[in-house]
């Protein structure tokens, strides 16, 4: 294509090298020395990764917690989360349409800025998603507990995490096993999720606009100040996480240039809007302190002041619906994840085997699958989702600084379809806002992600110290 | 030449059979290794494992459909979507042309259906290429309601082939359901030759009724590819210049 980039060298502990082949990238396939990869995704298929991945469990475990720290101003809370995502977005978007390979944010930062950052954010990003999965699935707990509660079964809170597990093993083997339509199946679950929320929103914001039902008190914005708008953002970051996920299938889109761009993009706007309404109109219903004390699944009770009974069935079914899209699309890509790592030789090559008879990456989904089991486990909602934000924020930040790295001196081969508008203002303001989303965490999040990072970092000193990867497409 | 594409899914052991590759002598072939996997492993993935066996297996098959002779080629795609592949090869590759592979022993009689909304006149002139001036007959098949338009139709195709000096012969189902007289038709006929119908292959040689006459005449069939009028080689879908 565009002159031969500098190869990729060195070998890990092992003796195996970063396995790197030129590829041209066409709009329809890759095409490599011997062999041929299809795209298959469409603009469809990339949006519904992205909001099938980050709609689930922001939307439906935070409202009570987020109401509880900041008020009605939860939804800033969102709205600033939402920017951040934005702001972080389109860089990735130039980003993936320069390097339409699978492999994601972890791509960029290792040939951006080279093999330690990449170590950090590869195995970070493992355990990133691993800490989401935990999360999503523990929020399925709590829905799969008022799901029998709803149908009139007397269960205890305690099933919550027996249940959690029971359906995080479930798809784990589903997974391995080979999962026919389920991209299908997501995207109808994403479009039955975005019309229950699309009707319950405009019911509940004509009754908050004081159009039909009774007028509620007006309750002060922030009541608690404006911190704590802040430090929630960085809590409900998670409902975010996802909108990267679409560029981890970079290599599979049709059409890169134009779809990746959109489906980043457009996923994060569509879902911002979609969550900032709803606080909106949830903390219109009951007081933030009202709601807060429904706690996990405080959306069903909203749903129940609106609509009644149907009204909480559909949140309840929602939100069952949501936790697990967003479960079990986390649990594949933290397999992508591994992938594209041990494709790199920062983990042993072994961990991307495919089992021939299911075609599916088992080792992997295996070392996905198992820790999230134990973290499920511990059932600590909060401290999951900020340990998934925070090791998602630090490859959010770099994949920002990778842009500014390569823009200061772009190399030959980098020719992306897509240019942030705003540069460098917009990548800069996308870095800053990451790592400052990051400060607001509970010191126990930020301890876990920091101990997690130092455990990367001294994986990589030890195993891929002689991997050099900058620069190597 | 006419190019025919023969894909094969060469990680699950399919091949061509010697019957088939003898057919296709005096064509051009593409064979198109191809392995589908489930929509959670990046084809990429796949490739970085069995890139080497499959291209292994994809030289030999080739070698078989005359590579030395550079009448054949092979490409190797990873792909979620098979007949997304098909198409795309057969636009690239300009393929008239697909082969569902079958067993067949050594073949000495074609049957050629020219039922339905076909392209008569071109696959009636790829048969004419196909079979060359081999010893292989051609029993030309159709199935209307209406006799006499369609005795007229199958005597106008024979024509250009019997002129070629090939043993032409005819057969015409009045009121039978096409596919089953089609079906019952094969019998004693190596290899079967049908037109595709709608603008994607998808509808015929892998919808319900291709399978159908694949599974059920056992040898192999060929489809002629739709061509919509004064397009190039393909017409389903919109696609840029440069790919």
């Amino acid at each position: 294509m565009d002159g031969p980039p500098p190869s990729a060298g060195g070998t890990n502990v092992e003796g195996e090298a970063p396995q790197i082949e030129p590829t041209i990238e066409t709009e329809e396939a890759s095409i490599t020395d011997d062999a041929e990869l299809e795209r298959t995704l469409g603009l469809p298929g990339g949006l519904a990764i992205g909001i099938g991945t980050m709609i689930g469990a922001g939307i439906f475990v935070f409202p009570g917690l987020a109401a509880g720290r900041a008020g009605p101003a939860a939804a800033a809370s969102f709205a600033v989360g939402a920017l951040v995502a934005l702001l972080v977005a389109l860089p990735a978007s130039e980003l993936a349409t320069a390097m339409p390979r699978s492999g994601g944010g972890y791509y960029f930062i290792s040939r951006g800025l080279g093999t330690l950052t990449g170590t950090v954010v590869g195995l970070s990003l493992w355990f990133g998603l691993v800490f989401a999965t935990a999360f999503y699935l523990v929020g399925f707990g709590y829905y799969g507990v008022d799901t029998l509660a709803e149908l009139g079964l007397a269960v205890e809170e305690a099933l919550v995490i027996p249940l959690a597990l029971l359906f995080g093993a479930g798809f784990t083997v589903l997974n391995v096993t080979g999962t026919e339509n389920a991209a299908k199946l997501q995207n109808g679950i994403v479009a039955l999720l975005l019309s229950i929320l699309v009707c319950f929103l405009s019911y509940g914001g004509l009754d908050a606009a004081g159009l039909v039902g009774e007028p509620a008190a007006p309750e002060r914005f922030a009541p608690f100040g404006a911190m704590p708008v802040f430090t929630t953002s960085a809590l409900v970051f998670t409902s975010y996480l996802g909108f990267a996920q679409v560029a981890t299938v970079a290599g599979e889109m049709r059409d890169p240039g134009r779809n990746l761009p959109l489906a980043m993009v457009g996923s994060v706007l569509i879902v911002g809007v979609l969550y900032v309404a709803t606080i909106f109109v949830a903390t219109s219903a009951f007081g933030s302190e009202q709601l807060s004390r429904f706690g996990e699944t405080a959306m069903v009770e909203v749903g129940r002041h609106y609509l009644g009974a149907a009204g909480a069935f559909a949140i309840v079914f929602g939100g069952l619906l949501a936790t697990m899209s967003s479960a079990n699309a986390s649990v594949l890509s933290t397999s992508r994840a591994i992938y594209a790592v041990s494709k790199d030789a920062l983990l042993p090559r072994r961990a991307s085997r495919i089992n021939l008879r299911y075609g599916t990456p088992h080792v992997a989904l295996g070392m996905a699958g198992g820790p999230i089991l134990v973290l499920t486990a511990t059932g600590r909602v909060e401290l999951l989702a900020e340990v998934a934000s925070f090791l998602h924020l630090i490859m959010y930040g770099l994949v920002c600084v990778a842009l500014l790295a390569l823009r200061r001196n772009e190399p030959e081969w980098y020719d992306p379809d897509f240019r942030v508008p705003g540069h460098p203002v917009v990548p800069a303001f996308g870095a800053v806002a990451s790592f400052a989303l990051i400060g607001f965490m509970q010191p126990a999040s930020q301890f876990v992600g920091i101990g997690i990072m130092i455990a990367t970092a001294g994986w990589y000193f030890y195993y891929a110290r002689d991997v050099t990867l900058k620069g190597a497409l | 030449m006419t190019r025919v594409l023969v894909p094969l899914a060469i990680l699950e052991g399919e091949s061509a059979s010697a019957g088939l590759t003898t057919l296709l002598e005096p064509m051009n072939v593409t064979v198109l290794g191809y392995h589908e996997l489930p929509e959670q492993t990046p084809p990429d993935q796949a490739r970085l494992q069995y890139e080497e066996r499959a291209t292994d297996a994809l030289e030999g098959l080739a070698t078989e459909f005359g590579a030395a002779d550079g009448t054949a080629d092979y490409r190797l795609v990873f792909t979620h979507d098979r007949t997304q592949t098909f198409d795309r090869v057969a636009a690239e590759t300009k393929a008239d042309v697909y082969a569902i592979p079958g067993t067949a022993a050594p073949i000495d009689r074609l049957l050629v259906a020219l039922t339905g909304d076909v392209a008569v006149e071109r696959i009636v002139s790829f048969v004419g290429e196909l079979v060359c001036d081999r010893d292989i007959g051609v029993t030309l098949f159709l199935a209307t309601d209406d006799e006499s338009a369609g005795r007229e139709l199958l005597d106008t195709a024979a024509l250009p082939l019997a002129g070629r000096g090939i043993d032409v012969r005819t057969e015409l189902a009045v009121d039978e359901l096409p596919l089953e007289a089609l079906v019952d038709a094969a019998v004693g006929h190596g290899a079967i030759v049908v037109g595709e119908r709608a603008p994607s292959l998808r509808t015929l040689v892998f919808g319900e009724e291709a399978e159908r006459i694949a599974a059920e005449s056992v040898g192999p069939v060929l489809v002629v590819r739709h061509v919509e009028e004064g397009a190039g080689a393909n017409g389903n879908r919109t696609r840029s210049d440069d790919s």
